[in-house]
């Protein structure tokens, strides 16, 4: 990076079913509440970066209008679950280079669209012909890893238990009821051996955040807030044959890179919102981002040190098990919840002297890939 | 005026023409697959390019009939009743995303498995020789 890059604001909805809400509904209100909290007037906005998967044409450009701010670049990005993150990306690289001062990122996605089940993938992919959803590649992840690691079904409800636990905290989450390990084993069977609260559920929500220069911030007398460490995207890589489905090369690849461009270790990290769309998820990236060892994910879980009081703090907000993941939104609402938690925002869910913090969302299934994109971010409180 | 060379077409490729894996050869109904002619990289599906080394020089084959089993769910939701759904590391290494049928002895990753062909429909189950499983480690 060349120039500091700080997040000055965030705001957003609790995600939940707003099924009389449009994309402007769920996006216009935490846009304002993010400028204003800011202390950022809309014509000091140099452009505006919109993440969102099934928003429809110009989604950024209908939500910004009905505020009367235009004529700067609004930039839609489709990346998946990795949009709203990949925006923030976009809107940090501009930043960085002093091509501009001050961005507003909105992540935005309603899902109540499409009535329930599985996300919709691209028809045209050959595995999606094949009638591949997300909820069995996570499965297939989690068959084999159970297979190769002591791991058992029961950890992977307790990764299910710590999110709703941490979801009972945070107003913003879509589910705020706790669950038992027996309880998750015993909900509906989606894709063996994940059951219904094994995996994320289907929701809208919108976040908004805005970022600002270290000249920008100065002239606005912001102070606190945090400072963008890394911002790293990848794309994934065609595998024609053998792909270990234990190791997400692009999420180790991203976590490695975000590390050192950031010049810290796994071990200084006090929160990480990481991509928890099925309970399997989360154990497989413990590995990934040098949290466990290989196979030994599991003994975070059971020895509680990814929750309060732990060594690191996994999805304080109750990530999207229990926050929930609007697509386009998580990216976002990931960094908000970074941004609360540096800055002593977080309420009853607050990581205790928290100064680093990482985000991670990867999405898209796409055949021959482990995922289409990843995005990670480190953020320092400032 | 004319110039001395002459910006050419890219040509679209009509992929969603056909878009079926199984195909009668020969040897009887084979998935298809595409070898690259000068990396010889084997690929599952009709391509016209190798995603290795980038050469159009590509041709189509059968894939074997023969893989082992990478991983597997019995898929819930979607569709009626409960439908396996696997990876199958083909031989020549092409893994392919199968259904997979059950039978007597519950499924595990590393178990080799053979296609089998029902009418238009195709899947992979265990191999009728199959004793102990071979683990792709």
């Amino acid at each position: 990076m060349t120039e500091n890059v700080h997040v000055i604001s965030a705001a957003m909805i609790p995600f939940a079913k707003y099924r009389t809400s449009s994309y402007v509904g769920l996006a216009v209100p935490p846009l304002i509440d993010a400028l204003r909290s800011a202390g950022v007037d809309k014509s000091e906005v140099d452009a505006v970066y919109v993440g969102h998967s099934y928003g429809g044409m110009m989604t950024g450009q209908r939500i910004c209008k009905e505020i009367g701010l235009g004529d700067v670049p609004t930039v839609n990005v489709d990346n998946a679950c990795s949009s709203g993150a990949t925006a923030i990306h976009e809107a940090s690289t501009a930043i960085a280079q002093g091509l501009i001062d001050i961005a507003v990122v909105i992540g935005v996605e309603k899902l109540t669209q499409f009535g329930g089940g599985a996300l919709p993938l691209s028809p045209e992919d050959r595995e999606v012909k094949q009638g591949i959803i997300m909820p069995a590649v996570y499965a297939m992840r989690a068959t084999r890893y159970l297979y190769e690691t002591e791991a058992t079904a029961e950890d992977l409800a307790l990764v299910s238990v710590k999110a709703r636990k941490h979801g009972a905290l945070n107003p913003f989450a879509q589910f705020r009821k706790e669950v038992t390990v027996e309880e998750v084993l015993a909900s509906r069977a989606v894709a063996d051996p994940l059951t219904l609260l094994m995996c994320c559920p289907t929701g809208d929500g919108a976040a908004v955040v805005v970022l600002a220069s270290e000249r920008a911030r100065k002239r606005l007398g912001t102070s606190g807030g945090m400072r963008i460490a890394a911002s790293v995207l990848h794309s994934g890589h065609v595998e024609e044959g053998f792909r270990d489905m234990t190791r997400p090369e692009i999420s180790s690849r991203s976590a490695q890179d975000a590390y050192a461009q950031a010049g810290i270790e796994p071990k200084d990290l006090d929160m990480i919102e990481l991509h928890d769309a099925f309970s399997i998820a989360e154990l497989v990236y413990y590995e990934a981002f040098g949290l466990a060892e290989r196979g030994h994910a599991a003994d975070l879980i059971r020895d509680g040190k990814t929750t309060f009081g732990g060594s690191v703090v996994v999805n304080p907000s109750g990530g999207l098990l229990a926050k929930g993941h609007p697509v386009g939104a998580s990216g976002v609402a990931q960094v908000a919840e970074a941004f609360w938690q540096l800055s002593g925002q977080a309420g009853d869910r607050q990581v205790d002297d928290a100064r680093w913090a990482m985000t991670h969302v990867t999405g898209g299934g796409t055949a021959g890939l482990d995922h289409g994109a990843c995005t990670i971010h480190i953020f320092e409180a400032a | 005026m004319k110039t001395e060379t002459a910006a050419k077409a890219s040509a679209a490729i009509a992929d969603m023409e056909n878009d079926d894996l199984l195909s009668a050869f020969p040897e009887g109904p084979r998935l298809l697959g595409t070898r690259c002619g000068d990396c010889g990289r084997e690929m599952i599906g009709t391509r016209v390019v190798c995603s290795s080394c980038v050469s159009s020089n590509v041709g189509t084959i059968a894939l074997p009939t023969t893989g082992t089993l990478y991983s597997f769910t019995r898929l819930h939701v979607g569709g009626e009743g409960i439908r396996p759904l696997g990876y199958v590391d083909l031989d020549n290494d092409v893994r392919t995303l199968a259904d997979i049928r059950e039978g007597d002895t519950p499924l595990e990753p590393g178990i080799r498995v053979e296609l089998g062909v029902d009418g238009e429909n195709w899947f992979f189950a265990r191999e009728a020789s199959e004793t102990k499983g071979h683990h792709h480690d």
